[in-house]
């Protein structure tokens, strides 16, 4: 067994311990370019993991997978993002209802939680375990992170997180879905961040600002 | 020998700390476009004062005299529990990461002492910012500290340290990750840097540090200031030896003692590279923000002690 192969097999075990931290900082997290290049780290992450994963199977399908997302998730959409956070010219803070150090906490928590509930279910050996919690703990951030921020664009990037959360899931535990699949995945993505894109522009000029707590009144 | 090479340790620790900060101002001068001021500047700076006369204001005691010196020394024995370039350190045992944190308070609560005694406001402001500080990032230095003691079973630094050695470099766990981020925010607050507090600023409504000792001068200046560029430099070992001690000499062998104190400059520089890249970067936090940035972690290092029971390592 070569150095790459077990560089390959502690990356899919270790890189967990990275997701964690991302998902830890981005609760911390008081702005939203933050917040873009935590996702985009974390992206990176995962695309280590993929062929990490690609290595071990020794399948081209998977080497694919992840160019694609490394073109799409670590490059494009943080890209996209940044560059929709100049075009809109609104206040940069994420819009926090749980205070920051409280979201810290309350993550923490959360990923306790995915621990506690991963461990249910496998008791085998710890690579997978820590794997499949750290994607259970990305789903549940993601949507804590949509649910706390106020922001429109914290909701995309929650949602961001949470897809994350589900394509790490899917690596871990059938090492990948088939290519085409993941095609459509990725495209759905692709969509759904132009639209978002689009429709975050429509708030901002219909009623100047980007925070959903206040989208209360209609307006025409 | 061993012995020996403990006490050059400690004094390798204590001489080479008015240069680090030499170093890292520079450095941070450089990222700023300026020239900066040469780096063994500290040490002029250090020399001058100690030569200076000990002025006292009208109503200073004697604790204002003694304070300075106690947290000197409270440091210089910090210095000594935390293992440089050979994984052994001059004091250690059973125990010695509550005593390490606790040498620390000890050298704060009398720099606290200091400022409060001559009875001037600011020297009062400082004191209860400091002391607002030391509370609240005492309990996540021993969190971390402590989750790192169970893993590796001991709860000595030096023994830390030579357990964490024998692992694999792919082999961070959960705990580490988690311990380091807490350990790296306390380190700044422990230390005075910025995004807590600036160690260059003479600006009343934002100083910490300075705000305390004002009305020290001379030799209680000179020991303050040393025993301050000496926290940093015992901080830095301090990560350095608990989350990245590859590197260090295990055996007591010429080559080995060399290779381990050329990793430990290497190190040493990446970080005060780091640092005052941080530095320059950042701004400092409004006083009111610093428990917020605490209680992160505060929340990271309870988190890497429940971890420690999680991943039954």
């Amino acid at each position: 067994m070569g150095i790459l192969d077990v560089a390959a097999l502690k990356i899919l075990s270790s890189a967990a311990v990275l997701l964690f931290t991302t998902a830890l900082l981005m609760a911390g997290a008081k702005r939203i370019s933050t917040c873009v290049y935590l996702f985009a780290f974390q992206s990176a992450v995962l695309t280590a993991q993929v062929f990490a994963t690609a290595f071990v199977q020794h399948s081209p399908e998977a080497y694919a997978v992840g160019a694609m997302v490394l073109l799409v998730k670590v490059l494009g959409i943080p890209y996209a993002l940044l560059w929709l956070m100049r075009r809109l010219r609104t206040p940069h803070d994420v819009g926090t209802t749980v205070g920051t150090g409280n979201s810290v906490f309350i993550m923490a928590g959360l990923i306790l939680l995915s621990f506690s509930a991963v461990r249910l279910y496998l008791q085998d050996f710890l690579a997978v375990e820590v794997a499949l919690s750290a994607a259970v703990a990305l789903i549940l951030s993601g949507a804590f992170l949509m649910v706390t921020r106020s922001k429109a664009l914290m909701q995309v990037l929650g949602l961001l997180v949470l897809e994350n959360g589900i394509f790490l899931a899917a690596l871990v535990t059938t090492f990948g879905m088939p290519f085409i699949i993941e095609i459509g995945i990725v495209f759905d993505l692709v969509i759904g961040i132009l639209l978002m894109g689009v429709f975050a522009f429509r708030i901002r000029d219909t009623f100047e600002h980007l925070d959903v707590s206040r989208l209360r009144r209609l307006r025409g | 020998m061993k012995l020996a090479l403990n006490f050059v340790q400690v004094a390798l620790l204590l001489l080479t700390a008015p240069l680090l900060r030499g170093i890292v101002a520079k450095l941070k001068a450089r990222i700023q476009r300026r020239k900066g001021s040469p780096v063994w500047r500290p040490y002029a700076e250090i020399w001058k004062l100690l030569r200076k006369e000990q002025l006292l204001p009208r109503d200073a005691s004697g604790i204002f005299q003694l304070g300075p010196i106690v947290a000197f020394v409270t440091t210089l024995l910090a210095a000594a529990f935390v293992p440089v370039f050979q994984n052994t350190a001059l004091f250690g045992g059973a125990g010695d990461i509550f005593i390490f944190v606790y040498l620390f308070a000890l050298g704060r609560f009398f720099v606290s002492l200091t400022a409060l005694d001559p009875g001037s406001s600011f020297g009062g402001m400082g004191a209860s910012r400091e002391a607002l500080v030391a509370a609240l990032s005492e309990a996540p230095l021993l969190l971390a500290l402590t989750a790192l003691a169970i893993l590796a079973k001991t709860s000595s630094i030096a023994e830390i340290t030579a357990w964490t050695v024998g692992q694999n470099f792919f082999d961070v766990s959960a705990v580490h990750a988690l311990a380091l981020a807490a350990v790296a925010i306390v380190a700044v607050a422990e230390t005075g840097r910025l995004p807590v507090d600036n160690p260059t600023t003479h600006l009343e409504l934002t100083m910490i540090h300075e705000a305390m000792v004002l009305e020290c001068s001379g030799p209680s200046l000179a020991f303050i200031e040393w025993s301050q560029a000496l926290k940093l430099n015992i901080v830095a070992a301090l990560i350095m030896a608990l989350f990245l001690p590859w590197g260090i000499a295990t055996r007591l062998t010429p080559a080995a003692l060399a290779l381990g104190l050329a990793w430990f400059v290497s190190k040493i520089g990446f970080m005060a590279l780091l640092l005052a890249f941080v530095e320059s970067s950042v701004a400092k936090l409004r006083m009111y923000a610093v428990p917020n940035f605490l209680q992160v972690a505060s929340a990271l290092a309870i988190l890497a002690v429940i971890f420690t029971a999680v991943m039954k390592r």
